[in-house]
């Protein structure tokens, strides 16, 4: 039966055009970052980085470096946005639209009917996430040829490595990314179990994510920088360091995963705890 | 089939549900009527688990819906006013949705069900293509998929049309008629109640102010219209007498056990009280919920 109502569930997410939002707005942000690399001084500037360090800039400028150079970005300020997007609609919205009174005066618990909603929700981020990995690297290779990889975050990462080996980290670090969006889309969910409009749930979620970040970059702050999640969600970068520092990136996911489970938890109970009204 | 005990609901210190109690019978067709903010919706979220009573005991089936949701809704269906769906996905899929949320549900058991209702052949198309009555009909027909023993309908001919009332109510007796289902409905349209209901409750600010048969409000609850120059001196007099139990209204008495209006008539008579008309008091719904819900009038109106 989970699996009936997970299925329906995910009918329900992608039968609306709002879920495509975030897919198009990627679509459409990669397709102008990769022009914007090509035909400004960005590409320049990065050959410059290379040559400067020793690098032969020609070796290194290739679809696996273009595909990451262009995922910082959209990680950092497009995914946010739609993943909460979408979280945020998870429950407000049916609460908002009458159909949540409708599914409630069916036997099911209102735990169940929130972790099958939450499910897909995550898994609507991992589809994100896979999806813009494989089409930043598919745009990417339209215009840049196969080769070695170059990974440059400032203060992150500064990573070169062969184009077999920086394939299978740029798949990993999809793994990664994916708990980042599905951190996203559980901090969302949170608010929107609570009594409130879906673009209130995802105001408040943006909220909380940009409050992270900023105090996270304020240097008073640099020594608790563990308690901003936004600090957790550059774990993903260092699956390019060599040796890639494992029990960091372990730290962080599991930081991560206990976030998740307690914006959910927070929610049932907030849920629980609802008089569900016309 | 249901059963309220002394039910309480306060939001946020306002008193929805003010100690109601009532009980709805396997089989009968049960009216909640009441104004608008009177308790009705919060009394069915309350019996459909939707909104948690802050003291009392609501019994659905046998099963208090508080403690044991999940078997209590077991052979619940509901319907809202104005129904609501995934506009975006056919009626087919929003049934397939709903369904899951009871029990595994055949596609025959869908078929049957969509055919039960009249919408076979627009099944595939997308609910936002529906007309109200079409909606109407696939908020039934999501009621019906868990096979119910008992169905509540809350203001279910809200927004409908003549025709869409008419329908609906015939619906309701086929429910009854055919499939032999417990009813509870709320509604404002008193001529509906009147037709399709047994016994109705009333509720006036969160307070049930009255419960009973339909027969019996229809027979003015037994009351006997009285006319007479000197109603006081009458009714004292036939209390007296043991003839009448109560007056209402300066024109109405309720005949004691075991007595008619001959007798009545032969006391004033011998008692020298003029009679100018005496006839069983019959009233409809309609006249019954109003003088109900009346406000008293002020002395200075008198």
């Amino acid at each position: 039966m989970f699996f009936a109502q997970l299925k329906n569930e995910l009918f329900k997410l992608f039968g609306k055009k709002r879920t495509y939002i975030g897919f198009g707005a990627f679509l459409l942000a990669q397709t102008a970052m990769l022009l914007a690399f090509k035909y400004t001084r960005w590409q320049s500037s990065l050959e410059r980085l290379l040559n400067g360090n020793g690098y032969d800039a020609s070796e290194y400028i290739s679809t696996l470096t273009v595909s990451v150079v262009m995922l910082i970005p959209q990680i950092a300020l497009l995914m946010p946005l739609y993943a909460t997007l979408v979280g945020g609609d998870l429950v407000a919205k049916e609460a908002e639209d009458g159909t949540l009174r409708m599914i409630l005066c069916r036997p099911i618990s209102r735990f169940r009917l929130l972790f099958v909603k939450w499910s897909a929700g995550v898994i609507f981020a991992v589809l994100l996430v896979v999806m813009l990995g494989f089409t930043a690297m598919a745009f990417a290779s339209l215009l840049f040829p196969w080769g070695k990889m170059f990974v440059f975050a400032p203060g992150q990462a500064f990573s070169i490595l062969s184009a077999h080996d920086g394939l299978i980290r740029f798949a990993i670090s999809h793994l990664f990314l994916a708990m980042n969006a599905s951190v996203m889309v559980s901090v969302a969910f949170m608010f929107s179990c609570f009594n409130m409009k879906p673009s209130a749930a995802t105001i408040l979620a943006l909220s909380f994510l940009f409050v992270s970040m900023v105090m996270e970059n304020i240097p008073f702050f640099e020594s608790y920088e563990n308690f901003f999640i936004t600090h957790h969600f550059k774990c993903w970068l260092m699956i390019f360091q060599t040796p890639i520092p494992w029990p960091a990136i372990w730290e962080s996911e599991i930081i991560l995963s206990a976030v998740s489970a307690t914006a959910f938890l927070i929610g049932s109970m907030a849920f629980q705890a609802r008089d569900i009204k016309s | 089939m249901i059963e309220l005990r002394q039910v309480v609901k306060k939001f946020a210190g306002r008193l929805a549900v003010d100690d109601v109690s009532f009980s709805v019978s396997k089989g009968e067709i049960f009216g909640l009527l009441g104004h608008n903010g009177a308790g009705k919706s919060t009394a069915i979220g309350m019996m459909l688990g939707q909104v948690w009573p802050t003291r009392g005991e609501i019994r659905i089936c046998g099963h208090d819906v508080t403690l044991n949701r999940r078997e209590a809704l077991m052979k619940v269906g509901a319907i809202f006013e104005a129904p609501v769906f995934y506009d975006y996905l056919s009626g087919w899929r929003n049934l397939q949705i709903l369904s899951t949320y009871t029990a595994p549900t055949s596609n025959a058991r869908l078929r049957e069900v969509i055919d039960w209702v009249g919408l076979t052949g627009r099944e595939q198309s997308k609910v936002r293509t529906y007309s109200h009555g079409m909606r109407s009909r696939l908020a039934l027909a999501q009621a019906l998929l868990p096979k119910p023993e008992l169905l509540i309908l809350d203001e279910p001919s809200d927004g409908l049309d003549p025709e869409g009332i008419h329908e609906m109510r015939q619906t309701i007796l086929r429910l009854r008629k055919e499939l032999g289902l417990t009813i509870l409905l709320s509604s404002h349209l008193l001529n509906e109640v009147e037709q399709l209901c047994n016994r109705i409750a009333v509720m006036q600010k969160g307070r049930k102010v009255f419960e009973g048969n339909v027969a019996d409000v229809r027979a003015g609850l037994g009351r006997v219209a009285l006319k007479t120059s000197n109603f006081e001196l009458a009714s004292k007099y036939l209390i007296e007498q043991g003839l009448i139990t109560d007056t209402a209204e300066n024109r109405y008495i309720s005949l004691a056990a075991g007595r008619n209006t001959a007798d009545v008539i032969q006391a004033m008579v011998a008692a020298r009280i003029p009679v100018e008309g005496i006839w069983q008091h019959e009233q409809t719904v309609e006249d019954f919920y109003l003088s109900l819900i009346k406000p008293p009038a002020a002395e200075g109106d008198q």
